[in-house]
């Protein structure tokens, strides 16, 4: 009944084991503990270069990962097929560590505002960074679910790492509640689903039913089974808790606006990004047989995201729960992209050329909320911007360009990522999508001037009384580096929405 | 009488409908964890039964990952609720609302 372990099944398991395919998620594994090393070794004066070692090693294996972005034996399976290897995990792999490093550099600056220890936040950014890398990749059911909760347990530590503080707090224990939820409605999904694709009853029943490879050939042998329908929308329903599509997105104002402003962002772009990678590989490879009962589930999940996030972003003063909810509605923008995809191949191109162009922007915003928040990191609110641009042109302008491309006008990189988008869906012929989209867009462009106008244009306060204390955080100088960054992200928005370039053709061709 | 594979999965699904209906309508937040606790171990008793049943040996090994990442997950979900409770003197969730609405 059970394959005897063979000598010569053993051989050819431990051949397909191919370490060097993992290298980035291994060295990155490496680095986080040599911090923890570091930490132990260097003299406490010592402790605010380890911060700097973790950025400049993420660079270097950034650098090593892009000198050799199409490495020999692409699109292939190792590790007896837990993992698959493509251009889009390589894509993602980059996608991951920038924002990892991105992330490294905020908590310089918000960590500086806090009386806490530093080194394990990079230590987890770090671990949370490698097991996102392997998410993207997974092939296998037992990798998705033990990646998928590294990552949450992770994020369950760094939403809570303001640990004196009552609201980081509050929001980690929110984010644990629904976050234990949804793993466990994607493990009661794929645990049908393994028991159905696996029953000797069903024809084209396999041994390898959590494999994504096997599971779609049991399931296009069996096009209307029950079991195997329920498991696929429970595996949704988890996805969408780590994307923030409609109905699982409660978590999200309340988390965002407690967790630290550099684990908010990592939340806002890597999370996000790590819910789509998986979402994309579930629909197009293991359910793609079952894409009559997942398209109109992610169909109608697209149009309520776009209109709750947006509707409900209108009403906010709190800068992190604003950028909370247009977030919602950018994984709106996004589900619209993999629908598409499932029909039209451009699509995933597209898809993945939003998530870039998200990046770039949401960063943007986050430098400049990292640097206008206080010490209180959980109230940032609009009116604290009042007198940016006076004050300090540089964040205002960045502020100014991340917010336009969030919003997607028309000469930046969140408009053309916009446009690619809704040229998949209208090849796809998705048409009532694309209507909802627009008015999304219209809608969004509300609250995003709200903000650009609080920070350029001066509302009129009562002058302070005698002894009065001004609420509003004081302005902090922007050091070189940061600077530099935030400059860069400001750019590369401007460049990449004028000229797409090799990188747009890269990603639109397949 | 025979116990078959309906049995089992029937319990499991009833434990895992428990532990579901437990985090939404339950208010303290160690209950609200032991629910949530349920849910995996529902996951897990059906995915030994299916295991038995198919005769592939996956589901068996897929058991001591959940098992694993459970304790991973208790380790830090019942730190950050002491760490809470240090702070703020109750474990009722909606005492716990501080965070605008």
């Amino acid at each position: 009944m059970f394959a005897a372990m063979t000598p010569e099944l053993l051989q050819a398991a431990a051949a397909s084991n191919q370490w060097g395919a993992i290298f980035p998620e291994l060295a990155l594994g490496c680095l986080a503990l040599l911090l923890l090393v570091l930490e132990i070794l260097l003299p406490k004066s010592a402790h605010a270069r380890i911060p700097v070692v973790a950025i400049l090693g993420q660079l270097v294996l950034l650098a090593v990962l892009l000198w050799n972005f199409a490495p020999t034996g692409l699109e292939r399976d190792t590790f007896n097929g837990l993992l698959h290897h493509s251009r889009d995990g390589q894509f993602m792999r980059a996608f991951f560590l920038v924002s990892s490093i991105l992330v490294c550099l905020l908590g310089t600056v918000a960590l500086a505002k806090q009386k806490l220890p530093r080194v394990e936040f990079y230590h987890l950014v770090l671990v949370v960074t490698a097991a996102m890398m392997l998410l993207a990749q997974s092939n296998h059911f037992v990798l998705l679910f033990v990646a998928l909760e590294t990552v949450t347990v992770g994020f369950y530590i760094l939403v809570s790492y303001f640990r004196a503080s009552p609201l980081s707090l509050e929001a980690g224990l929110k984010y644990l509640i629904m976050g234990a939820l949804s793993s466990a409605l994607l493990l009661f999904g794929i645990v049908l689903l393994y028991g159905v694709a696996g029953n000797p009853a069903l024809p084209g029943h396999t041994a390898e039913a959590m494999n994504f490879n096997a599971l779609n050939a049991f399931l296009a042998a069996n096009p209307d089974n029950f079991l195997a329908k329920a498991g696929i929308v429970l595996v949704l329903a988890g996805v969408a808790f780590k994307i923030g599509a409609f109905p699982f997105q409660i978590w999200i104002p309340d988390v965002y606006q407690g967790a630290p402003t550099p684990v908010t962002a990592f939340l806002a772009v890597a999370s996000k990004a790590a819910g789509f990678a998986v979402l994309l590989v579930l629909t197009l490879r293991a359910f793609a047989p079952y894409a009559t009962l997942t398209v109109p589930i992610l169909s109608v999940l697209a149009a309520a995201t776009i209109l709750f996030g947006n509707i409900a972003a209108l009403t906010q003063h709190n800068v992190k729960r604003l950028i909370g909810l247009s977030g919602v509605s950018h994984a709106g923008f996004l589900l619209i992209g993999v629908v598409a995809a499932v029909s039209t191949p451009l699509a995933l191109g597209a898809v993945y050329f939003y998530l870039a162009a998200y990046l770039l922007a949401t960063f943007a915003v986050f430098g400049v909320m990292t640097h206008v928040a206080g010490a209180n990191d959980a109230e940032q609110e609009l009116d604290h911007y009042a007198g940016l641009a006076r004050d300090n042109p540089f964040l205002a302008a960045v502020l100014a360009v991340g917010l336009g491309s969030l919003a997607g006008i028309p000469p930046l990189a969140g408009f053309m990522g916009k446009l690619f988008v809704f040229i998949a869906a209208f090849k796809a012929g998705l048409y009532p999508l694309l209507t909802v989209a627009i008015v999304g867009v219209v809608i969004s462009i509300y609250y995003y001037f709200g903000w650009i106008k609080a920070a350029f244009f001066e509302a009129w306060r009562a002058p302070l009384q005698e002894g009065e204390i001004d609420d509003r955080p004081a302005r902090t100088p922007v050091a070189w580096p940061a600077g530099v960054t935030l400059g860069l992200l400001a750019l590369c928005t401007v460049l990449l929405g004028f000229y797409q370039g090799s990188f747009g053709e890269w990603l639109l061709t397949r | 009488m025979n116990i078959s594979l309906n049995h089992y999965l029937l319990l499991s699904a009833l434990l895992f409908a428990i532990g579901f209906f437990g985090v939404l309508l339950r208010k303290n937040t160690l209950v609200i964890y032991m629910c949530l606790e349920l849910m995996l171990t529902a996951s897990t008793l059906a995915l030994v039964a299916f295991s038995r049943y198919n005769g592939t040996m996956d589901g068996n090994v897929f058991v001591f990952f959940i098992l694993t990442v459970a304790a991973a997950e208790v380790a830090v979900g019942l730190a950050i609720i002491v760490a809470l409770f240090r702070l703020r003197q109750t474990a009722q969730v909606d005492e716990l609302n501080a965070l605008k609405h």
